[in-house]
């Protein structure tokens, strides 16, 4: 027994050789399952490894308690920054304002602007979500049937849902025949699942013309739904440019398109703020954001029968 | 939760010790990893708060286990809770009001449970699992699916900020807690009765013993401190989200299934759950400050709870 101890004593000394030399920042989500949140800390750990800083990565896995708890972890060790990703942080204001009031600046990446944060880097999630929509309501003639997949927690992709909201409004002839609040983490597995069933509520051909998904995931569970059941005439869209819908839309399947968001730029403007403030200066602004891209068949170059 | 009479040192003592001896390694060990981020007065102040409400969850965790039951229907509760709360204080209630009706929900949502299990004998696990999921549809439905933030009165806030005397407020809900359940279980003929019942029903029934009754305010106490928990988790959070409570099921269980691993019979018991609830906080408390990357910790946590498990097993040869 002695030795299962000692094994995991050293187990813990060994996984513990991140602390190195340079800054350390503590990057801190709940979603680190995502695609698009993966990204978007990836491309941070590569552009703070370009600065000489090392990293610590925190995932809680949606649980919005254990997030709190573990900002205020990593506020203990006293990193010279923490970067909170795909979160609003008004949602653990508390322990946002105690990490400020501790000297430690706090950047958000896709998150919300707050007073606590020095800034907030992200897409315009409004401009994302009227893109797309603009795109499927036009991939689908300007009538027609959809579904939605969403999930609301997201600051971001409530503001997706709200320019949906807005696009219904101003198009009475698209009707939403039915919604879906995708679980996270799991979202694909969840997305296809619920897509079986409104399949089934919708039979027919024409009953559902297109699907709406709030990000990729979903929308490429909904396309696996689809393809087991066999329908045809639906076309799906989402949104971040996930490199696995990309080659769905390569393939001339249902997934017609994806609007990118800048992960890579949003991850290098936050190392880049964040260098500035712990170099004592300022960031430029309280909100800053990255460029998007809508990708479709035709902007790949990609001709279909 | 500790008899007397085992020594540390002997065998018996370190099958009854096991868990607490992990507890202390473990502080050793990240203390002497990162002695100025884990060792530390302040850190020790951001773990009592971090295991309040897991703590509250598993003393209602105890209480069902207890008399050989389960109640997967906490986290959903908790969430609801919150979510109700949140709701109400949207639609200009008090924050007393609101957390009364809160607090009543819960314990509603308890008297459904227990009178599932007790009245028509449904398997607790099918009985709770169903009442939870339709509680998790209210929060859904009263929350929208979005979360929660605007408009919370800082009174409600205050229930889980601060300190009192240096000692977090928040935790003064989990001493009260575990305090008065502590005292139910061990010194009430409440608490013998439901001893009795867990080690055998069928006896406790012939011998003319509240059965029903006790078995109903059983699940109502779970889910009032479901309730409790999921309260003081969103007025520490500020926020509410309506899957807030469910991530704190399993860890409440293995808690109380940890806890009961530090007494003589195995039986769950306040003080046991307390230190599951203590050692679970200090793995991930202590493998979040000392770097250890999200795989790694899930990986690491499991083989901990492993060995604290087992340590207490191979001393009993």
């Amino acid at each position: 027994m002695k030795k299962i101890v000692l094994a995991a004593a050293l187990g813990l000394v060994a996984c513990h050789g991140a602390l190195a030399a340079g800054e350390k920042i503590a990057v801190v989500t709940p979603y680190l399952s995502a695609v698009a949140t993966a990204e978007m800390v990836n491309g941070f750990k590569k552009e703070a490894a370009a600065k000489g800083w090392t990293v610590d990565v925190v995932d809680t896995a949606g649980d919005m308690g254990a997030f709190a708890s573990r900002i205020e972890d990593v506020a203990a060790t006293k990193p010279a920054g923490i970067v909170l990703v795909s979160v609003n942080p008004e949602q653990v204001q508390a322990q946002v304002d105690k990490a400020a009031a501790a000297g430690i600046p706090v950047v958000t990446i896709d998150g919300a602007k707050n007073k606590s944060v020095v800034t907030n880097v992200t897409s315009d999630n409004y401009v994302l979500g009227k893109t797309m929509s603009d795109f499927l309501f036009k991939a689908i003639g300007g009538k027609g049937n959809i579904v939605r997949f969403f999930h609301s927690a997201h600051p971001g992709v409530r503001q997706r849902e709200i320019a949906l909201d807005d696009a219904l409004k101003a198009n009475s002839a698209i009707r939403e025949v039915g919604k879906y609040y995708v679980q996270v983490p799991g979202q694909v597995e969840n997305s296809r699942t619920a897509m079986d069933s409104l399949l089934l509520a919708n039979a027919g051909d024409g009953a559902i013309n297109a699907v709406w998904a709030a990000w990729d995931e979903p929308g490429i569970g909904a396309k696996l739904a689809i393809d087991a059941a066999g329908r045809k005439g639906i076309v799906i869209a989402g949104i971040d440019g996930n490199p696995q819908a990309i080659d769905l839309i390569k393939g001339c399947t249902a997934y017609i398109g994806t609007v990118r968001q800048g992960f890579g730029d949003m991850a290098k403007i936050a190392a880049d703020q964040l260098g500035k403030v712990i170099g004592g200066g300022k960031s430029d602004k309280d909100e800053l954001y990255a460029p998007v891209e809508l990708i479709t068949r035709e902007s790949l170059g990609v001709k279909c029968n | 939760m500790f008899e007397p009479g085992a020594g540390l040192l002997t065998r018996g003592g370190l099958r009854q010790y096991g868990v607490l001896i992990a507890l202390i390694l473990l502080c050793l060990v990240f203390s002497a990893i990162a002695p100025d981020a884990f060792a530390t007065r302040a850190n020790l102040i951001n773990l009592l708060q971090q295991i309040t409400t897991l703590a509250i969850i598993a003393t209602g965790a105890t209480f069902v286990m207890v008399i050989g039951e389960f109640d997967l229907s906490f986290g959903f509760t908790a969430s609801l809770a919150g979510v109700m709360a949140f709701y109400l204080f949207g639609n200009g209630f008090p924050v007393p009001i609101a957390m009364v009706i809160a607090l009543f929900t819960g314990a509603l949502a308890g008297l459904a449970n227990g009178l599932f299990v007790a009245r028509f004998e449904v398997p607790s696990f099918v009985a709770t699992l169903a009442v939870g999921t339709i509680l998790s549809g209210c929060a859904y439905w009263l929350s929208g699916g979005a979360s929660m933030f605007s408009g919370v009165p800082e009174s409600f806030k205050s229930l889980a900020r601060g300190d009192f005397f240096g000692f977090p407020v928040l935790s003064l809900w989990m001493v009260a807690v575990l305090s008065v359940s502590a005292v139910i279980m061990s010194t009430t003929p409440f608490g013998r009765r439901l001893q009795a019942l867990g080690a055998n029903p069928v006896a406790a029934h012939l011998a003319g013993l509240p059965v029903f009754r006790d078995r109903v305010t059983v699940f109502i106490i779970g889910g009032f401190l479901s309730a409790l928990a999921g309260l003081l988790l969103s007025a520490r959070l500020g926020s509410v989200q309506h899957t807030m409570g469910e991530g704190l099921l399993l860890p409440a269980y293995a808690a109380a299934f940890l806890g009961a691993t530090a007494s003589r019979t195995g039986t769950p018991n306040i003080g046991g759950a307390f230190l599951g609830v203590t050692i679970a906080g200090v793995v991930v408390n202590g493998l979040t400050i000392i770097g250890v990357e999200p795989f790694a910790q899930k990986m690491v946590t499991g083989g901990i709870i492993l060995a604290a498990v087992m340590l207490r097993r191979g001393s009993g040869k």
